[in-house]
């Protein structure tokens, strides 16, 4: 069969679009969730016995099910309740639960990285417990979280692609509704492949770049 | 009109859970072996086996699922007529080739992980390439394998989610049809849920099992992330 891909061209827009609003979405609930998750943590880390209880449930229930699944029960079940979401904000808030719970594990694994023998020395050098949290504690888990938390952003702007399946008009969407009109579906799904394909890979390199400059100050020197 | 969602209604979704199961099982067991001869043609001497394998694995993980899917479904057909596949073979050829490219980014970090002295030495003693993956590298980077491809497991049952859009009745689809028989959601998707938490915390629960018996333990930042939200 013969491919063309000039069919394609009166729905660069609407491509585009898609690609915009999957960015967005993704831009929206990584803000969102991770903020999320730093309070996710903490409750699970802190003292409140019942709060720590909550929140390890809340955690292994999103990481255990699929994305789908909770979307469907956001965009289907919710309005059983009396509650119509539409389909982006359906997306974002599923998205941004979602990558709640990933982001919360990302902060347990980097904190429990950075060794308790560091405190103590801290301790042992006099710091106050907020200088021992800021420069002992916070710095060097920063630092080795980053890389997961960028490597969750791609993470999640692929996972925004499931928002096609709640009709919320990104890019997959957008996809399959130029393959419905057009009939040319390999040449549309090779080009929708591809703008996601550079964006994850932009967003990869802008990551390991900002992983070099904000960090040069520990290159090869990770805990 | 619509019936309550009661005990019948778990029969279909059992059916559509063994499904899953059974889709996750064939495409995991492909997807480590094809991420095996990746992962180490990843890391092999040969150049053009390093490249191959690198666009391969790069292009499936910047790709999301759902468009793979899509692409093997709808373009397999077209690229080869009169190749016809059922709908639960696309499904296994999609989430293999999937699989395998993560499985390769696994098997590719843990091969790294070993450390350089090990591989000197095997050269050192005159092992070849093989005979130094056989009996050096691979054994020790097996240990370092085992806990993120027991995550990756995890994330391929929920991934195995997505084939709903093949209309394909597993676990998620069952659900939809029972949705549209019951008129219940909540109920239907909450069971849905709940189904595919038991069957990813038995693997994570087998896999820490098996981290018990075995004593292996890694640092939890090295670990590649999940392959899937």
């Amino acid at each position: 069969m013969a491919l063309y891909f000039g069919d394609l061209l009166p729905f660069s827009s609407l491509l585009l679009e898609g690609l915009w609003t999957a960015l967005y979405i993704t831009l929206v609930a990584m803000v969102a969730g991770s903020a999320l998750g730093v309070f996710l943590y903490l409750g699970k880390v802190g003292p409140g016995k019942a709060v720590s209880i909550f929140c390890t449930c809340y955690i292994e229930a999103i990481r255990n099910t699929p994305l789908l699944v909770q979307l469907y029960l956001i965009y289907f079940a919710l309005p059983a309740l009396g509650i119509n979401l539409e389909p982006i904000w359906a997306a974002v808030i599923g998205l941004t639960l979602n990558n709640a719970a990933y982001t919360a594990e990302i902060y347990r694994a980097g904190f429990e990285s950075v060794p308790h023998g560091l405190r103590e020395a801290g301790k042992a050098l006099g710091m106050k417990n907020a200088q021992i949290v800021r420069y002992i504690v916070l710095l060097p888990a920063t630092r080795n979280v980053f890389p997961a938390l960028t490597n969750q952003l791609i993470l999640l702007f692929l996972a925004s692609s499931i928002g096609s399946i709640i009709s919320l008009p990104e890019l997959t969407n957008a996809i399959m509704s130029v393959s419905n009109t057009t009939y040319r579906t390999i040449e549309v799904l090779a080009v929708g492949g591809l703008l996601y394909l550079g964006v994850s890979a932009l967003l990869s390199l802008a990551s390991k770049r900002a992983e070099t400059t904000l960090f040069r100050w520990a290159v090869g020197a990770r805990v | 009109m619509f019936r309550a969602f009661d005990w019948q209604d778990l029969i279909p979704l059992a059916k559509g859970a063994w499904l899953t199961i059974q889709l996750c099982a064939m495409s995991g067991i492909l997807g480590v072996i094809f991420g095996l001869i990746l992962g180490i043609a990843r890391t092999s001497p040969s150049r053009i086996a390093r490249w191959i394998s690198t666009i391969y694995i790069s292009c499936v993980r910047g790709i999301p699922i759902l468009v793979i899917i899509f692409f093997i479904f709808f373009g397999i057909p077209l690229l080869f007529p009169g190749l016809e596949l059922d709908k639960f073979t696309s499904a296994v050829i999609a989430l293999t080739c999937f699989a395998a490219a993560y499985v390769a980014e696994i098997v590719r970090g843990s091969i790294e992980a070993v450390s350089r002295g090990q591989s000197e030495a095997a050269d050192a003693l005159g092992l070849n390439y093989w005979a130094k993956l056989r009996y050096v590298v691979m054994p020790q980077a097996r240990k370092i394998m085992v806990p993120p491809g027991v995550g990756f497991i995890i994330g391929l049952v929920k991934d195995s989610s997505l084939v709903t859009v093949t209309g394909l009745v597993e676990l998620t689809h069952a659900g939809n049809i029972v949705t549209n028989l019951t008129g219940d959601p909540i109920m239907t998707f909450l069971t849905v849920a709940a189904m595919y938490f038991v069957i990813c915390y038995s693997i994570s629960l087998l896999g820490r099992l098996y981290e018990k018996r075995t004593g292996i333990q890694v640092d939890p930042l090295k670990l590649p992330e999940p392959a899937s939200v």
